[in-house]
């Protein structure tokens, strides 16, 4: 079974043993250290403070990009994204005169971006990110010339802040208090979003702003906006309370299955890698069993983390937007004031849904690469002793992420097959993007 | 002996909307610092593997009832220090050897193990755990080899103890964290907790632990406690588990039945998951229904759970809400200053700290590890009990609102003047001493139970004070806060009571008769006889 602790402990850095073993130790492989880091990654989502969905995927994102682009300067079929991202001006290229070492480079790059993206991770994350960076070095200066290696990894180096200075321009950069406004006051007008939490900090919506968050791939926010929800009411006739009737009704006689179905996909920040790592840990688990190249891996890895991360752009628009109530603001209103949804409710308003936005997204640029009734395993929760689930294809697992979000009580339908349009919406401009120089 | 849910639990229904405190202040007690005098030196240091841990223990182990204090010290030695103070006077410490310096201790709980009327000390550290036995005079000798007792060598974290009925010998929980070697992924490696208890063939002494059992799952304990939570007779193990840590983990509550496995208490007893940076347990009937209500540390919002429903007798499930917004104790943030970052919280404690007959809460508050999305200066708390059931925090006015980066502590009354005192330990500072100088507050009373024979000190006991119609309820626990226990005189406060009724729900037996005390002053307890008053020298 694979795991996330599967990713690191798989690594050859792991399998390198005790210390004075250098020399006897295989180096790794360019594939080895994006794994190796994007391993790492996924535990520090969970374990670094202000890594909510969105901020995750933003990192996502952009450590994409970083890897993708030190590959792709190396004169392979990969194309720059410059010029096709929003604002990504042409990023420093290889001297033509030198010899790299591309394993070095992606190194480089990699723990130059993890060091700054996860700056505010706790003293385990920084002891981790110190191993893993110590590890790695040790391991990849082995064969390399000490000019060679140097300059590998300072190009890297520069890679990465290429792209780490234009993220600090997208409105995202700066997360305060964990995302959530110091003050806030809801909107006193029925249908509109109230706190759901007696967390003091949860009074405020999470990230209201986020919606202007400069994109990568799609125009802007609104490029893929919706329709609005269906117009609030009371009125048991009304498609609004008949919405919100089925999930207190699905709540209320819930299957086993539906339950764990609502479980496996609620990834929740700070217990698990989110629901934008849930996507990555299924690509990379992909990606790994399939002996990918490093082109291939950095492709979907990059074109996953922007679709993700557009997808959470836009959505946010469209909740702050729209500013809709959660299902149990409404069924304790309306229906049952005893009822309580099975999963956490979210501290931010309902429509869309943001797991059902990025999954559609996540889906149509997976598809894309793996193809149609592209069969595969989700094993990311393994290790909290959730089973191994099986998915005809990726879009079949967005459709269960998403009425997964119902199940739990904290989405009403049309959140979900609307959220699920608009990730399609967005996923089928991120992969618009050219990547290959030759198809 | 149950009684039904009392007026005051009213103000916790699910109805309560999250309420401001009520106008009246509670009387707020003066405290003076008085480390550089006390004393008093000890610093809990080290990086990675002390960035838990850093507890205080205080005991009397010379006899004379003043408590005598022991630190942590993590990488460096641990100390101890003999109280010298004198009734009512200043409060001093004399650092002495006693056979407790020892390297890499995270905290320690003092117990009466062997039941020879010294204090033994359950030492936990990174690394093999130590049973430390009283000797007599404050000297102290390792036992795990006499006593049976493995140590093991893990990250040790959490304690709590118990005396399972008809047993002559305690029976221990040791809480474990991460696997300190998994340097790369920790996340995930939580190790096993054990369950320590007295090999089942002994019919005389010397009694022995036998080989712990795993409380399997484990999920990074950082407090233990026994605690009668549905007042059967019977403790149950609490267990706060640190989230941050686990896979699938979530608060815990085991159920001890002599002579059986310990088994977890499921949705089917009632009990709910939650999931917090769990690091401390404090406990008190704070709403008076005469069952123990719990207060959890955590990062950002603390919890304070009390039963959501209490049946009749014994009957209760495990389903507990948290009221800790409506009683004003989320303490999610400095209550002043400009660092307005969510606070972390770690050792708590309630006790009556202006001896106005209601409980208060005592929290210490640290920043893990120059962690920038949490306050770095952030004040410890000392959250007064109100009228109305509610909690108002008046640290910085009542002198105690450190904002070192606070660990494990202990509330008690150093100089036997009915006042409670305080000590914290900081991490990679001083540990702190103050000392409580409030004039004209209420009358108080201390008792220590006591038995002879095994559990001479009446752990698991429950001691009642009552005041006209009101009975303030204490459990005699051995665990919880975070790494930091004590044993000796418990205190009450009285308010404007000179005398009192008291009683004690002695452990695996009947209540004793409710016996008239006079108010100001010490008692030991005794089943089948007078209160026996006792006079600090």
């Amino acid at each position: 079974m694979i795991s996330r602790r599967g990713f690191l402990a798989s690594a050859a850095i792991l399998a390198w043993g005790s210390a004075g073993s250098v020399a006897a130790a295989s180096r790794p492989t360019a594939e080895t250290v994006l794994q190796t880091w994007y391993g790492l990654m996924l535990e520090l989502v969970r374990h670094t403070a202000p890594y909510s969905p969105p901020v995750a995927a933003r990192t996502f994102a952009y450590l994409g990009i970083i890897a993708y682009e030190a590959t792709a300067s190396g004169g392979g079929n990969l194309q720059s994204l410059a010029g096709q991202l929003s604002g990504l001006n042409a990023l420093p290229p290889r001297s033509s005169e030198a010899r790299y070492d591309d394993a070095n480079i992606l190194h480089g790059a990699m723990q130059s971006a993890m060091i700054d993206l996860f700056d505010r991770t706790g003293p385990s994350g920084q002891r981790a990110l110190k191993a893993v960076r110590q590890k790695l070095d040790a391991e990849l200066s082995a064969g390399v010339s000490a000019s060679r290696l140097k300059r590998s990894r300072a190009y890297g180096e520069a890679v990465a802040g290429h792209v780490l200075d234009w993220a600090k321009t997208d409105g995202g950069a700066d997360v305060v208090n964990m995302g959530f406004p110091d003050t806030f006051k809801p909107v006193d007008a029925p249908g509109h979003w109230k706190p759901t939490s007696v967390i003091r900090m949860q009074q405020a919506p999470l990230l209201p702003m986020w919606g202007n968050n400069r994109t990568f791939a799609i125009s802007a926010a609104s490029a893929c906006g919706l329709p609005p929800p269906p117009a609030y009411s009371e009125d048991k006739a009304s498609d609004f309370y008949k919405e919100a009737f089925e999930v207190y009704d699905t709540v209320k006689t819930i299957t086993p299955a539906q339950r764990l179905t609502a479980r496996f996909w609620s990834d929740d920040p700070m217990l698990s890698p989110t629901p934008p790592g849930h996507w990555l840990f299924v690509a990379l688990d992909i990606l790994r069993s399939r002996n990918a190249s490093i082109e291939d891996q950095v492709d979907v890895l990059a074109r996953l983390g922007i679709a993700m991360s557009d997808a959470f752009v836009a959505c946010w628009k469209s909740k702050f937007d729209y500013n809709l109530l959660r299902p149990v603001t409404y069924i304790k209103k309306v229906i049952d004031k005893s009822w309580e949804p099975i999963l956490i409710t979210p501290p931010f308003p309902e429509y869309p849904s943001g797991h059902s936005s990025q999954s559609g997204a996540a889906a149509v640029v997976l598809t894309q690469f793996f193809g149609e009734n592209f069969a595969f395993e989700d094993k990311t929760h393994v290790r909290e002793k959730l089973p191994v689930r099986v998915y005809r294809s990726f879009w079949e697992a967005a459709e269960e992420a998403g009425m997964s979000r119902l199940y739990g009580g904290i989405h009403f339908r049309a959140a979900i097959e609307r959220g699920l349009e608009q990730g399609r919406c967005i996923g089928t401009a991120v992969n618009a993007i050219k990547t290959r120089r030759t198809v | 002996m149950i009684r039904t849910l009392m007026t005051l639990s009213v103000l916790f229904s699910g109805l309560m909307a999250p309420a401001q405190a009520e106008a009246t202040t509670p009387t707020v007690p003066s405290f003076e610092e008085v480390t550089k005098t006390s004393g008093v030196a000890s610093v809990y240091s080290g990086e990675y593997l002390y960035m838990v841990g850093g507890g205080a223990a205080t005991f009397d182990c010379n006899r004379d009832g003043y408590p005598d204090l022991f630190t942590a010290g993590g990488e460096g030695r641990s100390a101890f220090f003999r109280n010298q103070s004198k009734r009512g006077g200043a409060l001093k410490f004399k650092k002495q050897r006693s056979g407790l310096e020892l390297d890499k201790v995270t905290g320690s709980y003092p117990l009466d193990i062997d039941a020879d009327g010294n204090v033994d000390l359950v030492v936990l550290r990174v690394g093999e755990n130590k049973v430390m036995r009283g000797l007599g005079n404050c000297r102290f000798a390792e036992a795990n080899a006499g006593w049976g007792f493995d140590g093991g060598d893990a990250w040790s974290t959490a304690y709590a103890a118990t005396f399972e009925k008809g047993a002559v010998w305690p029976t221990i929980a040791i809480g474990n964290y991460i696997d300190r070697k998994q340097e790369i992924s920790p996340w995930g490696s939580c190790t096993d907790n054990w369950l320590h208890r007295a090999r089942v063939d002994q019919k005389k002494p010397p009694y022995a632990f036998t080989k712990p059992v795993a409380l399997t799952p484990s999920y990074c304990a950082l407090s233990m406690l026994f605690t009668d939570w549905n007042r059967t007779g019977t403790p149950s193990l609490r267990v706060s588990n640190d989230r941050e840590y686990y896979e699938g983990g979530e608060e815990q509550m085991w159920k001890l039945v002599p002579g059986e496995l310990p088994a977890l208490y499921t949705d089917k007893d009632g009990w709910k998951r939650l999931r917090i940076w769990g690091m401390g347990i404090a406990s008190a009937d704070v709403n008076g229904d005469s069952y123990p209500d719990y207060f959890l540390t955590s990062m950002a919002d603390n919890k304070l759970q009390m039963l959501k429903e209490v049946a009749a007798e014994g009957k209760s499930k495990a389903d507990f809400k948290d009221v800790a917004w409506p009683s004003g104790v989320t303490l999610h943030r400095p209550s002043f200053g400009d660092d307005l970052r969510t606070s972390t919280g770690w050792h708590a404690q309630f006790e009556d700290v202006n001896n106005d007959g209601r409980t208060d809460l005592f929290v210490a508050k640290g920043n893990v590890d120059a962690m920038p999305d949490f306050a770095i200066k952030d004040p410890n708390n000392l959250a007064l009990g109100k009228a109305d059931g509610t909690f108002v925090d008046m640290a910085k006015d009542a002198g105690v609102a450190s904002t070192e980066t606070s660990r494990g502590g202990m509330v008690v009354d150093f100089n036997l003047d009915g006042l409670l005192d305080l000590v914290v330990v900081n991490r990679r500072a001083p540990a702190q001493v103050w000392r409580n100088t409030s004039k004209a507050l209420g009358h108080w009373l201390q008792v220590k139970p006591a038995q002879d024979g095994a559990n001479r000190d009446a752990v698991g006991a429950w001691i009642e004070v009552r005041l006209g119609d009101k009975i303030t309820r204490r459990e005699i626990t051995s665990g919880g806060g975070h790494v930091s226990g004590h044993l000796g005189w418990w205190h009450f406060g009285l308010g404007a009571n000179d005398k009192a009724e008291i009683r004690v729900l002695w452990p695996h037996a009947e209540a004793g008769p409710w016996q008239l005390v006079m108010a100001d002053g010490f008692y030991v307890l005794k089943s089948g006889a007078e209160p026996e008053m006792w006079v600090p020298k």
